[in-house]
């Protein structure tokens, strides 16, 4: 196997882990089935479009990316999500209509056809003799420290150890002084913000335009099937197996074998071992 | 008499259901009321009314003079209500520690560990693995070290062993000696009249008897629960 195909894997896993990741906090700990987080991954990914729009510089794709994605994740909390905590059926259909709105939202400023934009970081790096883009191993290495300092804030922070009692127990959460409306509200955001942070990184890599969104929100659900909801191992374990098997399938055979093939995993995974790997919620 | 929460008229209970109807009481600060009555007079649904999870259809609840009917459970915990729920009481998926250390708390829990060693060597143990009884120590403990003005505990001696018991007697009196007001909803007859400084029985959601505890007899106490 050539070091830029186990790169590309590795590419391939760490992207999807931050796509993934704003989902298992909105599904996994609020409960909230969210037919839009694909969405909030296209707005992100259109926010250099929408900063070369504006006039402004470069730099400023991230605050953007991320003014953008909260604000409309804000709004929609409090117009519509803060009603359907606990109630997965029915915030999977008031989400379904919420993707809808904003594909059309987005189409209707930005137009149907493809964008393009170019990697804030050009070049390729090499490694062991294999050249691969800068812009890519910068991307691995940041998630990879995300996630290590999420991973530690999971552990030791006081609002994480919140979180899992106003999802394990709401209402002696509240009895112990817990705002859990605000949490909630503050998970929600959050869990957008990272999927607009994973379109804003994808963003140089794909092709943008208003639909795309729908193929990161299956992979994102498969991965969480697979790996289980509740914990960033279980994350990490699941974004692994399946953009693992969908890149080397892809790679070696064609990409319909590798859709085929993470469609069955998921498939056997929901039948066999519902709960995924780690179903833990620590 | 100073009053620490004042409850008028109250009328509450689930969505369209009351179970509480027109009850009136008062507790006054560093005094212990104990809640009795047979199963399903109301005693839970008054402990909620009070914590704030449930709220009232008619009435009012005033603590130290701020009226707190309608506010939700998180704000009355920030102007000093404790609460000790019967069931899910304390958080599964959190450990000992992380369990004690929700909440704002005010008085140091090692001085509950002397009179609970477990809890002390279980601190890493998540809570959802300890048995029933433990559980229960664990979340009078929490309620305990928690800085409030008003304790409100809801059968806190269910499926604890008689040792504990008197443990969380001597807990409860000692934090009533130090100003808290307390509210016991209890079965445990013995437990509640050794340490209730006034009583409060219940019947279909109504009072029954509201009386210090000079002024009541066994014999009047027995019959409530016989009723």
């Amino acid at each position: 196997m050539s070091l830029v195909l186990i790169l590309n894997l590795i590419w391939q896993i760490s992207t999807l882990a931050l796509v993934a990741l704003g989902l298992a906090i909105v599904f996994g700990k609020l409960r909230i089935m969210n037919m839009a987080h694909g969405e909030f991954v296209m707005i992100g990914a259109y926010a250099p479009v929408i900063t070369a729009s504006l006039g402004l510089p470069g730099w400023l794709q991230l605050p953007v990316c991320i003014l953008t994605v909260a604000l409309v994740a804000f709004v929609l909390e409090r117009s519509v999500i803060r009603h359907l905590y606990g109630r997965m059926f029915d915030s999977l259909l008031a989400t379904w209509g919420i993707a809808i709105l904003l594909r059309e939202g987005v189409e209707l400023i930005f137009g149907r056809g493809y964008q393009s934009v170019s990697p804030p970081i050009a070049g390729t790096v090499t490694i062991l003799g294999a050249d691969y883009p800068a812009y890519r191993i910068a991307v691995i290495a940041g998630i990879a420290v995300g996630f290590a300092v999420l991973a530690w804030w999971n552990r030791r922070s006081k609002v994480a150890t919140r979180i899992k009692a106003m999802v394990g127990n709401p209402e002696l959460a509240q009895a112990v002084g817990i705002n859990t409306a605000r949490l909630s509200a503050g998970a929600f955001v959050f869990g957008c913000c990272t999927a607009g942070l994973a379109g804003l990184v994808l963003a140089p890599t794909i092709r943008i335009e208003p639909m795309m969104g729908l193929d990161y929100l299956i992979r994102a659900f498969f991965a969480l099937v697979v790996g289980g909801l509740g914990s960033l191992e279980g994350l990490a374990i699941g974004a692994g197996i399946i953009a693992g098997t969908q890149s080397l399938l892809g790679a070696l055979a064609s990409q319909t074998y590798g859709y085929l093939a993470v469609l069955t995993l998921s498939i056997l995974f929901l039948w066999l071992k519902p709960d995924g790997i780690r179903p833990s919620s620590r | 008499m100073t009053t620490l929460l004042e409850i008028d008229g109250l009328t509450g209970g689930y969505r369209d259901t009351n179970v509480i109807f027109d009850l009136t009481t008062r507790i006054a600060p560093g005094k212990v009321m104990g809640v009795f009555g047979r199963n399903g007079v109301g005693k839970t649904t008054l402990a909620r009314l009070v914590q704030g999870s449930l709220l009232p259809a008619e009435g009012m609840i005033t603590l130290a003079g701020a009226e707190i009917t309608f506010r939700p459970a998180y704000e009355r915990r920030a102007l000093g209500i404790g609460y000790m729920p019967q069931t899910a009481m304390v958080f599964d998926d959190l450990t000992v520690r992380e369990n004690l250390s929700l909440g704002q708390t005010g008085h140091a829990p090692d001085l509950y560990f002397e009179r609970f060693p477990r809890l002390a060597e279980r601190l890493d143990q998540l809570a959802g693995t300890m048995s029933g009884g433990e559980r229960k120590i664990l979340a009078f403990v929490r309620a305990m070290i928690e800085d409030t003005q008003l304790i409100v505990l809801d059968e806190p001696s269910e499926g604890v062993q008689p040792e504990n018991i008197d443990h969380m007697a001597a807990c409860i009196t000692e934090r009533a000696a130090s100003g808290a007001g307390v509210m016991l909803c209890e079965q445990n007859l013995s437990f509640l009249t050794g340490i209730s400084d006034h009583y409060l029985g219940l019947d279909a959601g109504s009072v029954v008897l509201d009386k210090a505890r000079d002024k009541a007899t066994q014999d009047e106490i027995r019959a409530i629960l016989t009723l």
